[in-house]
């Protein structure tokens, strides 16, 4: 009884005309930066911060998340029609979905995934909504060192699932830490790595970092590589599946939204690697595994339900543990600070309408998206068609509006700018951005608890291990950490990671 | 490796306190010898890799155009206090769509005027964002 008024006063939040506008707004741009490559949801959700600091927390945080979710739709598209993933999450819906493309079987691949991206987003919001509140309560018993050894896995799994050495991925993560320790000591107020410059004071800002590693970086990689793409020549009919593709991709749905849900709660997972996964279980399963890579239905419903699950998953160990659990929570973390809002297991109750008003919107999301991509993909298709040597200009425009009015300064233009050039040196030297990201945002916290819990504790690391939470924390850490030193663990890893770059 | 040494020696610097009361340089010393051994650690399997061919990560890539694009968002950060938003805008905007791609010239002027002054009555006008007024005061 006490859910369903809670999920009233969500709707009541969610249904409001500024909110309804924000969703909308968010869900479009998310589509759209889905359906371009060249931009990814962090990316674009880092463009759209600045646009968020006149709205209320409830239409920020609605229009981030929109983004995000919108922009799994999105991906889909790309992906079948152009044989280019939007995003990553859609690396793998090229597989199967362009092969029915070029069989002339566009309408059913793009409506199955938009139904399937539909089916797994909105079982992925009953699970956030049923597993949220007992998750609270439980996180209210967390102390520093449970919030340390949290972090640490959350890094190690990321780590873990980095694409070739982690070696690489760990100098990544120790580098993201030390830049989000410039600036202040939040104990002592001492300036650390600060070189007398006024600006480094505050410590470097999230923004200028993601939009050069991930914005103007990825405009360096294509200026470079002249991207050339040609949308397949179809006609686009019958969006409607037909009865036998829906009997088909009935279980793949399924599964995915299983699957896509709980891989998107653990830190470090997310909404590629259940993709990844869902399409590897379904050729697993498959009476017939030939047909996977020739234009099987079910490795486009599979992967593109489980993509949109993990979102919904995503946001349960921030909004009731305040630690994000991969970039882009990271980045919806830094927008519930600057309104002022701490997410964490106090937040349902000190928060009701923003937690509850955020969930209800991704339902109403989720229904926009479903008119956005059925009705109006004709629409999509002709923003397909729009050279990247008039959007790499556009792309670079939005970054550097969109930095300089967060601080209203040029130091953090050129930081976005040293930036750009450092991802593009790491995407070359194979060195991956998200670990530096995360650890960048993870870094001031975890050292924050790590120096509580020593005091606390006078001096002991035992009490890392005494507290049942945060030893089983930190053993799973060190197995990831240390597995690939054992032979059949190790090309475990990396057959996962080659699956992702492949 | 150098920049790994240079954290854990301002770490050092800082002061690392006792194990009782972490000090302000505690993580950042421990974090940059991490980072030492890591990148040691990186250096020796490098170099105890087989000998091959070098992996082309620079073939054919255009280069210059990138050099090209960063020199012009500096050039960006440079000039957009002294020529305000607006005028710097536009510029920048008609070389990259000039110059970095080669288009033609009322698509590169006519995009780059029409880019700049949405952005401005978006940002400006609707966002109420503070932008470089500039000589022209346009701002």
């Amino acid at each position: 009884m006490e859910l369903l008024q809670q999920i009233g006063t969500g709707f009541a939040v969610a249904l409001q005309p500024t909110n309804l506008f924000y969703c909308f707004v968010g869900v479009f741009i998310g589509t759209l930066i889905g359906v371009l490559p060249g931009i990814g949801p962090v990316g674009a959700m880092s463009l759209l911060f600045p646009v968020t600091f006149k709205a209320t927390p409830e239409a920020a945080i609605i229009m981030l998340a929109g983004i995000y979710y919108g922009a799994m739709y999105g991906g889909s598209t790309t992906s079948i029609l152009v044989n280019i993933p939007g995003e990553a999450a859609s690396v793998v819906t090229c597989l199967d979905g362009y092969q029915m493309a070029r069989k002339g079987r566009a309408g059913p691949a793009l409506g199955m995934s938009a139904f399937g991206s539909f089916l797994g987003g909105t079982a992925s919001i009953v699970g956030l909504m049923l597993l949220a509140p007992p998750l609270s309560q439980f996180a209210i018993k967390f102390g520093p060192a449970e919030y340390f050894s949290l972090m640490v896995l959350g890094l190690s799994i990321l780590i873990y699932l980095a694409h070739g050495s982690m070696a690489k991925a760990l100098i990544t993560a120790a580098f993201g830490i030390v830049l989000g320790l410039i600036g202040l000591d939040s104990i002592n107020a001492r300036p650390r790595l600060t070189f007398d410059r006024l600006e480094l004071v505050d410590g470097v800002g999230l923004v200028p970092i993601v939009m050069g590693l991930f914005g103007v970086a990825e405009v360096l990689l294509n200026v470079e590589q002249a991207l050339k793409r040609e949308v397949f020549q179809t006609r686009i009919r019958g969006l409607l599946p037909s009865a036998r593709d829906w009997v088909e991709s009935r279980w793949p749905i399924v599964r995915g939204s299983v699957l896509g849900f709980f891989l998107g709660i653990l830190p470090g997972g997310g909404a590629v690697i259940s993709s990844f996964l869902s399409y590897a279980l379904e050729k697993r399963l498959s009476k017939h595994p030939e047909r996977f890579g020739h234009g099987a239905i079910e490795g486009v419903a599979g992967p593109e339900t489980a993509n949109n699950a993990a979102t919904g998953g995503a946001f349960i160990p921030l909004m009731t543990l305040g630690v994000p659990p991969n970039v882009i929570m990271a980045l919806l973390l830094g927008a519930f600070m600057v309104h002022g809002v701490q997410p964490g297991p106090l937040m349902m109750k000190q928060n009701p309408g923003l937690f509850w008003g955020v969930i209800a919107s991704m339902y109403i999301g989720n229904l926009m998206l479903l008119v956005l991509n059925l009705p109006l993909i004709g629409m999509w298709v002709q923003v397909l068609r729009v050279p990247y040597r008039i959007l790499f200009p556009l792309i670079l425009l939005f970054c550097l509006v969109g930095v300089y009015t967060v601080g209203n300064t040029v130091f953090d233009i050129y930081v976005m700018i040293l930036f750009g050039l450092v991802g593009y040196l790491m995407k070359k030297l194979e060195y991956e951005p998200a670990p530096l990201v995360l650890a960048f945002v993870l870094g001031p916290l975890l050292e924050n608890n790590l120096r509580k819990a020593m005091i606390l504790s006078q001096g002991s690391f035992a009490i890392f291990l005494t507290r049942p939470i945060s030893a089983v924390c930190l053993l799973v850490a060190l197995f990831l950490l240390v597995s690939p030193l054992v032979p059949r663990l190790g090309r475990k890893r990396e057959e996962l990671a080659v699956e992702e770059v492949s | 490796m150098a920049l790994g040494g240079f954290v854990a020696w301002s770490g050092w610097d800082l002061e690392l306190g006792s194990v009782n009361d972490p000090g302000s340089g505690f993580l950042l010393f421990w974090v940059g010898l991490i980072v030492v051994g890591l990148s040691v650690g990186v250096l020796v399997s490098a170099l105890r890799a087989p000998a091959g061919p070098a992996r082309p990560i620079w073939a054919g890539a255009r280069w210059d155009k990138v050099a090209l694009v960063l020199v012009v968002l500096v050039a960006y950060g440079w000039a957009l206090p002294r020529l305000g938003f607006v005028l710097t805008t536009t510029v920048v905007l008609v070389f990259l769509f000039k110059v970095v791609e080669p288009q033609r010239w009322s698509v590169a002027i006519g995009g780059a005027v029409a880019s700049a002054l949405i952005a401005y009555l978006v940002f400006k006008v609707w966002l109420g964002a503070q932008l470089p007024a500039g000589f022209l005061e346009l701002g």
